[in-house]
């Protein structure tokens, strides 16, 4: 065998690699391959009683040709202070947060087209398809950044269509995944894919790679595209996806419908009630069976039709009446919620530097959770040792009431102090309480 | 022979049987005498525990202390059963009597008959000596005390010793030695055998005294929990040997209703001028409690207690106990002055104290052995607990669940708040038990449902039985 055969041999090899594309539809996905990027971002948090710089890679995939980039709102955040795109050319360009979405973790970005057209860069964008009719079974391929491994392309099948998955912390601390369900493949993915595209053989986009497992093999997560679609023309809007609220947590009936003599397919169990949400107040309770809202019949018998039902209450507008219709015992019977708007748990956060103090304001959802009257006070996220809040003995997950003996109800409330205290340091009192427990301190210079 | 001369002899006989001050084994075995074993179970729904302390004799009835970590506090006194006692270094015993816990000084009351178990000695007969009580150990004195093993070995009895290091108040007067000087319970003497403390279960002790400021910082907790170094001078134990509980629940117990001490530090007292004293914030004052009718509010700082400033501790948090310590020895009724700082007002509120509500220890409760659940009564600490108004707090609490049993399975929590069963709100304990009781009887009900909170989430459990 001389050099010349085993070449060849070698050669054949490398194509019946490649066949499996087919050569139809290899111009489709060589199309997305060039619309796939590496997103580098740097961004600010104000952990440990200041503000720290940190730094993640990502993926995305460019939209269209004005550069609007989809990534994972876990990849790229408000609190982003740089955004670098690598562009299938290998060339880099800044790009500016348009919209963010912690419940469908999406995010939108805009390529700095000045700079584009300056340098005369080139990319391509891909194309959504119909996240509706993947099967399980079907082939998909993964494309991203996996640990910075730039454009990696991995193979898989859809290994479930519906997958049901609400994280409450899962994006940084932010809710995740009430309002979707969604694919779940076994296409390799690692950390540095999330935000890059799960692609059929045609090269259309059904689904942006989102989580795993840590540990399991291949247990991944994407977005589906129909949902993907929906929130990019919100953001594209208005930089946010507004929600509507009431305060009801849903129970998968399962076969409790004979327990409650349902009609089959039909009601979702109340499964708990926000206290002084829109629900309670309008009387609903734990155990009563949701029939039907504005007269659409809901079914909620198995986990994965959650959140469809959730989505169909958080899409009516902010503060407009909702009629439910409720069985409660034998009877059935209306209520009426009016909307709130939704807010994650997550409040504005801020660092004291010289106090050496991270804070995040307690929202409407944390002082429910907490069970605190009301949404008054910061809670503490981080201190740096050795400085004014340590040494005063405040700790992580105290809550800041009054400062100064004043009700700390804003974030401003608390800078304007602070403001005070950069000009002329003198000791300052601070009233928190943690797990209930009400302390006094003093911040001294 | 005339009386002067019997006399005369007698006197001498006791004397020669008197140790010599400096003969400690000699000592020790005479103040053995003061010491008990005491076994006893703990029942519960499916098994019976055994359990074992020590204790120390107080009079001549056969009234005997145990300290207070002899008894888990959530359990209820008619399930602890069968109390023996043995005398150091014997393994036949005579039944006890359990008395009840007295509050103020957590001490747990134990009684045998003395006719029964003879040669006990109250450690009273120590704490005295020509009419002059035990003086207060110095610092580096040499004192000693006593242990007993376990019942393998009979109880036999043995001594440690060690030097006092430091004396401070816990809040009280409390002496920690160098190394364990007694078992938790038992009594520590002097050179010349006075009584100068009883030993206290190191596991309080060790967390104030190793605890460090920092919340959230695990304490440092000694490991030995035979064996103590720390002991309550006999000035503060002594006058409390008549506080017998006169019920085995421990009432009267006095309630303010000032939930959440919390201590000032030193820092804030110097800023509030008050660096001479000690302080302790009110973190919330309960609804319907003598506290709230008398009009404390949520946050006030308790400067005074009858006119007496708090005083200052070291550590500062030590001021908690000092003011529970002075609840826990008013009644109910009681007339209590308590000042307090409100923003920069300093005002003096009588507070009529008022009867502790139901404890958790003295809750109704009902075992069902085949759905695997004991439910109690929701009590008003229940409500606190789970910051519901008290015309809200109805239905009744899974006190126990059984492993595996058909609740567990279907995820019933112990101490999981139990609202409705089979659809229907349980407004009384009454009624949880009457619907419990029907489903157990049914031999044919195929599952039943409950609705639990835990946590301020609730969940539908659906409890299958087939």
């Amino acid at each position: 065998m001389n050099l010349s055969t085993s070449r060849s041999i070698f050669a054949l090899v490398l194509l019946c690699a490649v066949t499996p594309l087919g050569a139809a539809v290899s111009r489709g996905f060589n199309q997305l391959l060039d619309a796939v990027v590496r997103i580098d971002v740097r961004e600010v948090t104000f952990e440990e009683g200041g503000k720290r710089f940190s730094a993640g890679i990502g993926s995305g995939v460019i939209l269209s040709a004005d550069g609007l980039i989809l990534t994972n709102a876990h990849v790229a955040s408000p609190r982003a202070v740089e955004i670098n795109i690598t562009l299938a050319s290998l060339e880099v360009v800044g790009a500016k947060l348009v919209g963010w979405d912690h419940w469908t973790d999406l995010a939108l970005l805009r390529l700095d087209m000045g700079e584009v057209k300056r340098r005369g860069l080139q990319f391509t964008h891909a194309e959504f398809g119909n996240s509706d009719k993947v099967f399980a079974g079907q082939t998909v391929y993964a494309v991203g950044t996996p640990y910075g491994l730039t454009r990696t392309v991995t193979r898989g099948i859809i290994s479930n269509t519906s997958r049901p998955f609400e994280d409450l912390r899962g994006i940084n601390g932010y809710e995740t995944g009430s309002f979707n369900t969604w694919l779940q493949t076994d296409a390799a993915i690692n950390p540095g894919n999330s935000g890059g595209p799960l692609v059929t053989e045609d090269g259309k986009i059904v689904g942006i790679n989102s989580r795993g497992y840590n540990g399991a093999d291949n247990l991944a997560f994407a977005i589906p595209s129909s949902t993907a679609q929906d929130i990019v023309s919100g953001l594209v809007r208005e930089g946010g996806i507004t929600r509507s609220y009431i305060g009801l947590v849903p129970g998968a009936l399962r076969d409790l419908a004979g327990f409650y003599a349902l009609a089959l397919n039909i009601g979702v169990l109340i499964n708990s009630v926000d206290p002084g949400s829109p629900a309670a107040r309008a009387g609903l309770r734990v155990g009563d069976i949701l029939l039907s809202i504005n007269g659409r019949k809901v079914d909620g018998r198995f986990p994965e039709q959650l959140p469809p039902i959730q989505n169909l209450i958080a899409s009516q507008p902010v503060g407009s009446v909702l009629k439910l219709s409720v069985k409660r015992g034998n009877d059935t019977r209306d209520f009426n919620v009016t909307t709130e708007k939704l807010e994650s748990r997550v409040g504005e956060e801020w660092a004291f530097e010289k106090w050496g103090l991270s804070v995040r304001k307690v929202s409407r959802s944390d002082a429910r959770e907490r069970q605190l009257p009301d949404n008054t006070g910061v809670l503490v996220i981080g201190v740096q040792p050795g400085f004014p809040a340590d040494v005063a003995g405040i700790s992580r997950d105290d809550i800041i009431m009054k400062i100064k003996q004043q009700p700390v109800t804003s974030l401003e409330d608390i800078k304007a102090v602070y403001a005070a205290y950069e000009a002329k340091p003198e000791p300052t009192l601070l009233e928190a309480q943690r797990f209930r427990r009400v302390s006094l301190y003093i911040l001294k210079p | 022979m005339n009386l002067r001369r019997h006399l005369c002899f007698f006197l001498a006989l006791a004397a020669a049987r008197h140790a010599d001050a400096s003969d400690i084994p000699a000592l020790w075995a005479e103040r053995v005498k003061s010491t008990v074993a005491v076994e006893f179970y703990v029942e519960t729904e499916t098994d019976r525990r055994p359990a074992l302390s020590f204790g120390t004799v107080i009079d001549s009835n056969g009234t005997i202390i145990l300290p207070s970590a002899a008894v888990d506090p959530r359990v209820s006194p008619d399930q602890l059963k069968d109390f023996k006692v043995h005398r150091a270094g014997e393994t036949s015993s005579v039944p006890g009597q359990y008395l009840g816990q007295d509050n103020l000084t957590g001490w747990h009351f134990v009684r045998v008959d003395p006719k029964q178990l003879t040669g006990l000695v109250p450690i009273t007969v120590f704490a005295a000596k020509d009419g002059a009580p035990s003086p207060a150990p110095a610092l580096a004195e040499e004192v000693w005390g006593i242990g007993l093993r376990n019942k393998d070995e009979d109880f036999t009895p043995y001594i440690m010793m060690s030097r006092i290091g430091l004396i401070q108040s816990l809040p009280q007067r409390s002496a920690i030695a160098l190394h364990e000087v007694a078992a938790p319970g038992l009594p520590v003497f002097n050179q010349e055998g006075m009584f100068l403390g009883l030993a206290t279960s190191s596991f309080g002790q060790s967390y104030m005294q190793f605890s460090r400021p920092d919340r959230g910082a695990t304490p440092v907790v000694l490991v030995n929990v035979e064996e103590s170094s720390v002991f309550p001078l006999a000035e503060e134990v002594l006058p409390y040997f008549g506080r017998i509980p006169k019920s085995v629940s421990g009432r009267p117990l006095a309630w303010l209703g000032a939930y959440g001490l919390e201590p000032i530090d030193p820092e804030v007292a110097q800023f509030m001028k008050l660096e001479s004293q000690g302080a302790v914030v009110i973190s919330e004052v309960l609804e319907g409690s003598p506290a709230e009718k008398a009009g404390l509010k949520d946050h006030d700082i308790i400067v005074a207690l009858d006119g007496q400033p708090l005083p200052r501790f070291k550590p500062g948090s030590v001021v908690v106990g000092y003011v529970d310590r002075e609840l826990a020895k008013r009644l109910p009724g009681d007339l209590l002055a308590v000042s307090v700082l409100r923003g920069t007002d300093r005002r003096e509120i009588k507070v009529v104290l008022g009867d502790e509500p139901k404890l958790i220890r003295e809750t109704s409760r009902k075992y069902f052995d085949r759905l695997g659940l004991t439910v109690r009564e929701f009590v008003y600490g229940d409500g606190v607990a789970l910051r519901v108004k008290s015309g809200e707090s109805t239905g009744v609490v899974a006190h126990f669940v059984k492993a595996n049993s058909p609740v567990a399975i279907a995820g019933l929590h112990a101490d999981d708040w139990i609202k409705e069963i089979d659809g229907v709100e349980v407004k009384t304990f009454d009624l949880a038990v009457q619907k419990l009781a029907a489903i157990e009887a049914d031999r044919d009900r195929g599952e039943f449902v409950i609705l639990a909170s835990r946590g301020g989430e609730t969940a539908v459990l659906r409890v299958k039985l087939k």
